[in-house]
This record gives C-alpha cells, sequence and structure tokens, in this order.
C-alpha cells in the first residue's frame, strides 16, 4: 500500500466528485480533438490525394486561372500544348478541359479529365454526373443528357458536387476537348528526374505557362490549414484550461477536507515530498483519465461524421487514421495531464507544509 | 538502561495574537528503553506538546530532543520523517485511520516494504484475525483503536506514542487496548501515553504529572 495508490482510491472515494472534475477535462479534450481532428484529417487527406491524383507537375497558363478547380477562362493554346508535350523531361502528358455551360438554365460545369481516379465513384470512365443534377432532372444511369447540342448516354452518378447549386458532368478529355473548341485548360504529366527540375524547365521554356509540382500543392494545403488550425486549436484549447481550472478548484477543496488525514500522514513518516507527490498524482490522474475519455468521445463522434458527412464532403474513403495522428493524441492527451499536474502544484504544495500538529487537530 | 529519549530544558513558546503562551517551561525528562511512562495532568498544561516534541511531530522553541542519541533539532526534515516512521509508532484518540482504506491496507500504508503478511500477523496480534477486510466504519471503536495499534507496530518501532488511547472507548474496550499496549512493552517496546484517565494510567509502571508546562515528578 504506497502513497501513490491512495491517490487512486482517493479519486474512487469521491466517484461523483472526481467525474464532474473529469467532465471539464472531458469536454475541453474532445472539442480539441474533435476539431483539431477534422482539421488535420481534411489537410492530410487533401494532400494524400494531391499526390495519388496529381501528376509530378500540373501546367496551366501563366495567368493563373485554371488550377484547384476555380473556372477556366484562360487556357493554354495549342502550340504551347504541343511545345509541353514534346518535352523530353516530361512523359505520361494529360490533357484537361473545364468549361462552364447551361442544361435548362441551370449552370453546369463540365470536366474533361484523363485520370479517372479524381472521380471517386468507381472511377469508370465515362459519362458521370453529380448527385444534385440527378435529383434535379430524375436522370438515371442510362438516361441520355445533352451537353452543347450533344447526347451522351449517362454512365454513374458521384456523391461529389459543387455545392453551390452548379451541376458537374465529368467526361473523358478527347470527348470534352471539341465541346470546348479543343482548348486545354491544364496539362500533368510526370517528371523524369526531380519535379522541381521539371516545372523550372516547363516555365522557362514554354513561354506563358506556370507549372507547380505535388510539393507546391502540399504547402499551399499546409499555408491554408496551419493557420486555421492554430486559430481553432486556440479557441478549442480555452475548454480545456477551464476544465483544468476546476482541477484546481477541486484539489484546494480536497486538500482542506483532508487535512486531518494529511496530517496523519506524516505523523507516520511520510514526508512533505511524499505527501506533494501523492496530491500532484490524484491531480495528474483526473486529467488523464479524463482525457482518455475525451479522447474515445471524440474519436466515436469523428467516425460518426465520417460515416455520415464523409460522402456528401467527396471523401468516402477518409478514415479515422487521417484525423488522429499519434502526435495529436500524444499531444492532447500528454497536455492535458501535464496541465493537470500544475493545477496540482499548489493545492498539493499548500498540504506539503500543514503543519501537523494543527493538522491533527483538524475537524 | 539507555536512554532512548531524552528532553533537555525544552521550551515551546506559541504567538496567539500579541500574547505568547509558553506550553512547556524547560522541561527535562528521560525516557530508559522499554519503560512504560504515562503523563497526566490537566488540560493545557503541556502534555500533549510534550508528545509531539517525543514524536518529532513539533520541535521546541528552545533546547533540545535526544531521539537515540540524535538530537532532532539537527536533522533534515527528511531525516525526521524517516525516523518518525522507523522508530515511533503513533496511537491517537481518535484513532485516525484512513477511511477509504481496510484494515489490512492501513496497516500496510506507513511500512517501507508492504507487507501483507506482516500486516496480517499483526492484526491477528491485536486479535483481529479475519478482520482484515474490513473498512474502518465497519469495526468498533474498540477494534479501530486496535488497527491503530496494529498501525504503529508496521515498521517495528522502538517507542509507541500513545495520546489519549482510551478517551473515546468504553471501560471494556479500554481495558483491552491497556492490555494490548502492556503486552507490548513487555515485548520491548517503550511506551508514552498521555492520558486523563486515572485507570489507564495504572497500567504504567511510571506516572508523572505536568502543570503550567513543568513535570512534577
Amino acid at each position: 500500500m504506497s502513497i501513490y495508490r491512495l491517490s487512486f482510491k482517493n479519486l474512487k472515494r469521491r466517484k461523483l466528485r472526481s467525474a464532474l472534475t473529469m467532465l471539464g477535462i472531458i469536454i475541453g479534450v474532445a472539442t480539441l480533438v474533435l476539431l483539431m481532428g477534422a482539421g488535420t484529417g481534411m489537410q492530410s487527406y487533401m494532400k494524400d490525394q494531391t499526390e495519388t491524383m496529381m501528376g509530378d507537375v500540373s501546367i496551366y497558363n501563366s495567368s493563373g486561372g485554371a488550377y484547384m478547380g476555380s473556372s477556366g477562362d484562360s487556357y493554354l493554346n495549342p502550340e504551347t500544348v504541343s511545345k509541353i508535350k514534346n518535352m523530353s523531361q516530361l512523359y505520361d502528358v494529360k490533357e484537361e478541359t473545364q468549361f462552364t455551360t447551361e442544361l435548362n438554365r441551370t449552370p453546369l460545369y463540365v470536366l474533361g479529365i484523363s485520370n479517372w481516379d479524381q472521380v471517386k465513384i468507381n472511377g469508370t470512365p465515362g459519362v458521370v454526373i453529380d448527385q444534385s443534377l440527378a435529383d434535379k432532372f430524375g436522370y438515371k444511369i442510362g438516361s441520355t443528357i445533352t451537353i452543347k447540342e450533344q447526347e451522351f448516354t449517362i454512365t454513374s452518378i458521384t456523391q461529389q458536387g459543387t455545392g453551390m447549386g452548379m451541376g458537374i458532368v465529368f467526361l473523358d478529355v478527347d470527348k470534352a476537348l471539341p465541346l470546348n473548341e479543343n482548348k486545354v485548360s491544364s496539362i500533368t504529366a510526370s517528371a523524369r528526374g526531380d519535379p522541381e527540375a521539371a516545372k523550372k524547365d516547363v516555365e522557362s521554356q514554354v513561354p506563358g505557362t506556370m507549372a507547380m509540382t505535388q510539393s507546391d500543392f502540399t504547402k499551399q494545403i499546409d499555408d491554408m490549414m496551419n493557420g486555421l488550425m492554430l486559430f481553432i486549436g486556440a479557441i478549442a484549447s480555452i475548454g480545456l484550461i477551464v476544465g483544468v481550472i476546476s482541477i484546481v478548484n477541486i484539489m484546494l477543496v480536497n486538500v482542506t477536507e483532508r487535512t486531518r488525514e494529511i496530517g496523519v500522514l506524516k505523523a507516520i513518516g511520510f514526508t512533505n515530498r511524499e505527501v506533494l507527490g501523492s496530491i500532484l498524482m490524484e491531480a495528474g490522474l483526473l486529467g488523464f483519465i479524463g482525457a482518455l475519455i475525451g479522447l474515445i468521445l471524440a474519436a466515436a463522434l469523428l467516425q460518426l461524421a465520417i460515416i455520415f458527412f464523409g460522402p456528401q464532403l467527396g471523401m468516402e474513403d477518409i478514415t479515422l487514421i487521417y484525423m488522429l495522428p499519434p502526435w495529436l493524441i500524444l499531444a492532447v492527451v500528454g497536455g492535458a495531464t501535464i496541465l493537470s499536474i500544475l493545477a496540482g502544484l499548489y493545492p498539493a504544495w499548500r498540504a506539503s507544509r500543514l503543519n501537523v500538529v494543527e493538522a491533527l487537530r483538524y475537524d | 538502561m539507555t536512554d532512548i529519549l531524552e528532553i533537555k530544558e525544552a521550551w515551546k513558546t506559541y504567538k496567539m495574537g500579541a500574547e505568547e503562551i509558553n506550553a512547556l517551561q524547560g522541561v527535562n525528562f528521560k525516557l530508559e528503553e522499554g519503560s512504560f511512562l504515562a503523563v497526566m495532568g490537566p488540560s493545557g498544561s503541556g502534555k500533549s506538546t510534550l508528545l509531539h516534541l517525543a514524536g518529532i511531530l513539533d520541535l521546541p522553541t528552545k533546547g533540545g530532543v535526544i531521539l537515540q542519541g540524535k538530537n532532532i533539532t539537527e536533522l533534515s526534515g527528511k531525516e525526521q520523517a524517516h525516523l518518525r516512521r522507523t522508530q515511533i509508532g503513533f496511537v491517537f484518540q481518535r484513532f485516525n485511520l484512513l477511511s477509504q482504506l481496510t484494515a489490512e491496507e492501513n496497516v500496510m500504508l506507513p511500512m517501507i516494504k508492504p507487507d501483507k503478511k506482516k500486516a496480517r500477523e499483526i492484526l491477528d496480534r491485536v486479535g483481529l484475525k479475519g478482520k482484515y477486510d474490513r473498512l474502518p466504519t465497519q469495526l468498533s471503536g474498540g477494534e479501530e483503536q486496535r488497527v491503530a495499534i496494529a498501525r504503529s507496530l508496521a515498521n517495528d518501532p522502538l517507542l509507541i506514542l500513545a495520546d489519549e488511547p482510551t478517551g473515546e472507548l468504553d471501560t471494556a474496550n479500554s481495558r483491552m487496548i491497556m492490555d494490548l499496549l502492556t503486552d507490548l512493552n513487555r515485548e520491548g517496546i517503550s511506551i508514552i501515553i498521555v492520558t486523563h484517565d486515572p485507570m489507564a494510567a495504572e497500567y504504567a509502571h511510571k506516572t508523572v504529572e505536568m502543570r503550567d508546562g513543568k513535570i512534577n515528578e
């Protein structure tokens, strides 16, 4: 029976009080993990997708225009396209085209692609429309859709959408190019050797182009998400801090209530340091157990979010591993425990400094 | 016989606001190994303060306390705690068991090396065979005090200090506790009890009377 096992017993002795104190930590940790997890998940998922979907280098008109789904009104001219295709540094060169049109007064965004991994329904090349179009016009697989006076048979329907009241149609780039006067929006290609070098070669050898590598994209994602995550983290931490303050409060009450008991512990020979340690341990346990419960709660909620919202966001294959990387788990559980131990410092110090004779007289 | 405890010209002064109270006024006192001493006297005579000095729960304002040849005022807090833990057993008027621990766990608590078997042997010795897993609330006052005595024996002390050990017990239980202390004394443990109870004092080999912070032998 060591004095540290006593810390466990003390938490069990006042179950309701311990549970309520932990609740603050649980809510704080759960909020933090939920928000940070969702952010981290999106960030690493987007980066992952960038790596699987994009070629080593993506090339656009230097006016910027058509990357990351913005509407393409600046195109690569045919001369540029053929120059790029002829570059020895590049292989597996794929064109993409995108344009907007109308279908019965509904704006339509047409994407001609060659990389069908991007359309996460089954990846089958063909004519894929989004759910909003299917809902609006009653299209089914096998129905006919008319784009710029040409008829196509719908082969598939995807959950992916613009979310802005705009319908999307994915077509094979070969079919889409003629509809868009053979104008190419962007080119993706694999690089022989260093993508950075290939990027520089393209930009210097083919005037009027702008090239981006995968790491440019991931850097952009990081730039966008890191600031956001910091902000979210700071807001969510407020909950955790409130929880930690409640630990200071409750440990002060515990120590005062147990004044006599602390006197007894000292009288039977425990040192000030041991008394200090046992109180810190108790505070740390409150934080640690609370953080674990909060973490489990957040993981369950994130899993539910994946099940219910994943498809709508076009992230059917996102998993919990994206959202809860080990560093996040360690940082949150470790952080909450350390903060709780710090919260116990003042109460523990007070307990360890108690005068034995006075403490034994305490009622 | 050697002295295990010597208190030399000890003063203890408390400040109560502007007023100074001398709880001990130059007390001189020696305890031979194996003795059984009762300290009596009215409330406020300084007998508990004397016990606190003997048990290193408190230090004298002036003078010295020598326990087993060591001047406790010269020891660090950690050394004092270690001496308290290994050489001294405390028994209090209000038992002061830890309510969340069983009888056995209370006995094991101060042990340097937790030893369940030994804890049970000690509980057997104080007459609590089979009540190892009882919580203090499941024990009578007399039983609680016996657990407290068992706890004081956890590290085989040289000296047991008991502050009004029968103060909250009826006559039958008081006798049982004093019989138990007498047995322990026969086994070689020195004992000091502070008491108001003349019956309890009868068990001691020697009784000293305190008044106004001084010993009248």
